[in-house]
């Protein structure tokens, strides 16, 4: 098994260019989106999905930001993409095992075997996955696996101009990222952090292997503040399956015994 | 900010041949995605994509969103779902009444019990159909079989439904013999009842089992009103079907705990989603909130006029029907306000902010900023 590879995605780097965005579609070969004007920022993508698997975050919001000094404003971009995350919802919850966890240590879809029941959908809190209509599967980002295979970094790392996606073994990105924000607290920017880089960033994932270094709440990115994979509560609802099962069979055995009688 | 969508259709020349804009005369798919199925034309695409920005978003430095745009992919799951999370529930409960009736001389008991064998047996029948008709790919429905698991409840749900087919065809086909086969079915239909208990209330930690606010704040409700629903579903069915007054009773005490019960966990369910108040929202507002009520009142209609003395035979049909349309509409309405719930990041926000989304199992949060 090769080493675990994941992004370090340093949005204080992405300049809004979306290379990342065309060069994903281009390499993946995936369909458009449509040709869309949202009126919304310079963002016509909107979310990820089943035929975008990067999506560049514009934020233009009237609040005031550490270290931008135009007023009362914050203007960010973040490119966002699949965390593939170390306890991936959509993993867990396949019912197929077309979702599996490859040598590189990213979650991958095996296109051959999805049967399009919809649940990986649901079952992540990043709503990254989504089913397509047209072939009824579900698709999302392969950290390019076609590319990793042959030795190449993935299409949207490869195309970024500012080196705001990095790619590279995952325990050298931390690494990295940790001294970036040391960096950034230094020159003053003190609001920088890491979102997912390890598992007491995150415990709901356990850690995200396309992490981010964010300026402003995860929200505004649209982020969730404390994700969590759903199958790490699913034991309340198993035994809450189990005690309304056994209640369930006591009132049928209840009924049979004394409820076909004639009442006095 | 107006509300049209514009497509810059002349803007760009596209190869017209599929949304890639890749000649397949002179270029072929290898891609990751190559196996994404284009839509035809660049029109038709164009129109099913997210809605255009239509009402301003209010920016709020203390509630942040992006743009008020979703921050979950919403569910996909079409009207054969909470359709079958109802017959599967009513054949689950009815293989359970089945295998109770087997208990001791049966002799007064058998029409019931074949009554539910073949509830039983029908209904697994319409379940997988249904089930096959919401997949997108219908055609690899055995793959769900593929594969052994428990970290999966549509898995799970997928071995449960499967054990309950082959027990409930052996319960109806065999029972009525004699000798030896007469056995294996009597054992078949103790076995179904087993497997059917589990298929009335796995749908609830399914559907619970999401990242979706609203459901997985009732994760724990969920499974508890889906299988007490499917008991007050065999009840009212009976009442609308079933003449002999001793089976009815029998079936009535059955479905009328279950009823109770079904409108006692609704109240629960949305005590528990209002802990967050932007969680409980869809059951309160719109569509959502008129549903809701709806199905709550059917239910709780259909009870107290089943439990009135004079129980004439009209006055059974009424009850009967206003349960049963109250368990259908409940089934639907959970689907619906979990679709609305999805779509709204701040539930997902507000929830996890208030201690409820990984801090829950942690026992701290991790939120930064």
């Amino acid at each position: 098994m090769a080493e675990t590879k994941g992004f370090f995605t340093d949005t204080t780097l992405c300049i809004g260019c979306k290379a990342c965005e065309v060069a994903c579609k281009q390499w993946n070969q995936l369909p458009d989106d449509g040709f869309l004007f949202t009126g919304m920022s310079y963002d016509n993508t909107v979310h990820l999905g089943a035929s975008t698997w990067r999506h560049v975050a514009f934020i233009e919001r009237p609040v005031p930001l550490t270290p931008q000094h135009d007023g009362a404003f914050s203007w960010l971009f973040s490119s966002d993409v699949c965390k593939h995350c170390a306890r991936a919802g959509c993993l867990e919850s396949c019912p197929t095992g077309a979702i599996v966890r490859t040598e590189y240590g990213s979650v991958y879809v095996q296109p051959d075997v999805c049967n399009g029941c919809g649940y990986c959908i649901v079952s992540c809190p990043f709503g990254v996955i989504n089913r397509r209509e047209e072939d009824g599967q579900a698709w999302k980002c392969t950290l390019c696996y076609d590319r990793l295979r042959e030795d190449m970094i993935p299409a949207c790392a490869k195309a970024c101009p500012t080196e705001s996606i990095q790619f590279g073994n995952l325990e050298d990105l931390r690494e990295h990222a940790k001294e970036r924000v040391r960096k950034l607290h230094e020159s003053g920017a003190h609001n920088a952090y890491l979102y997912g880089a390890t598992a007491e960033d995150q415990p709901g994932t356990e850690g995200l292997n396309a992490f981010f270094l964010l300026m402003d709440k995860p929200e505004v990115y649209n982020l969730p503040p404390d994700p969590c994979v759903p199958t790490k509560k699913v034991k309340d609802s198993w035994l809450a399956a189990g005690a309304t099962a056994a209640a369930m069979a006591l009132v049928a055995v209840g009924a049979v015994l004394f409820g076909g009688r004639e009442r006095v | 900010m107006s509300g049209t969508a514009v497509r810059y259709k002349d803007s760009v020349q596209p190869v017209r041949t599929d949304s890639r804009d890749i000649d397949r005369r002179v270029a072929v798919l290898t891609g990751e995605a190559a196996d994404q199925q284009a839509s035809g034309t660049a029109g038709e695409h164009a129109q099913k994509q997210a809605e255009v920005w239509r009402n301003l978003p209010q920016p709020e430095a203390n509630d942040p969103t992006y743009y008020d745009r979703p921050l979950l992919n919403e569910p996909v799951w079409k009207w054969a779902i909470p359709t079958y999370d109802y017959i599967g529930g009513l054949t689950g409960a009815a293989l359970v009444l089945g295998a109770a009736a087997q208990i001791g001389d049966t002799a007064s008991r058998e029409r019931l019990i074949r009554r539910c064998h073949r509830i039983g047996f029908a209904g697994v029948v319409v379940s997988a159909a249904l089930l096959v008709e919401d997949l997108g790919k219908p055609s690899r429905v055995l793959n769900m079989l593929r594969v052994f698991r428990p970290t999966s409840v549509m898995n799970m749900g997928a071995w449960i439904l499967m054990g309950s087919s082959v027990l409930a065809f052996g319960a109806f086909v065999l029972r009525p013999r004699k000798g030896r086969l007469r056995r294996v079915g009597q054992f078949c239909g103790y076995a179904a009842g087993v497997f059917g208990a589990a298929l009335a209330t796995y749908t609830g930690v399914l559907t619970g089992n999401t990242a979706v606010p609203l459901w997985q704040a009732s994760r724990k409700i969920l499974p508890i009103l889906f299988g007490v629903s499917a008991m007050s579903s065999v009840g009212t069915l009976f009442e609308l079907t079933v003449e002999s007054a001793e089976e009815r009773r029998l079936t009535k005490l059955f479905g009328t705990v279950g009823q109770t019960a079904e409108l006692a966990a609704e109240i629960v369910m949305e005590r528990q989603a209002a802990v967050v108040p932007r969680v409980a929202r869809p059951l309160h507002r719109g569509l959502g909130g008129f549903l809701w009520r709806s199905a709550m009142l059917l239910t709780g209609t259909g009870l107290l006029l089943g439990l009135t003395p004079r129980h004439t035979r009209n006055r059974r049909i009424v009850s009967g029907l206003l349960g049963t349309l109250g368990s259908v509409l409940m089934r639907f309405t959970v689907e619906h306000v979990g679709t609305v719930s999805a779509r709204d990041a701040r539930a997902s926000f507000h929830q996890q902010r208030a201690g409820y989304g990984a801090a829950e199992v942690t026992g701290r949060t991790a939120a930064v900023l």
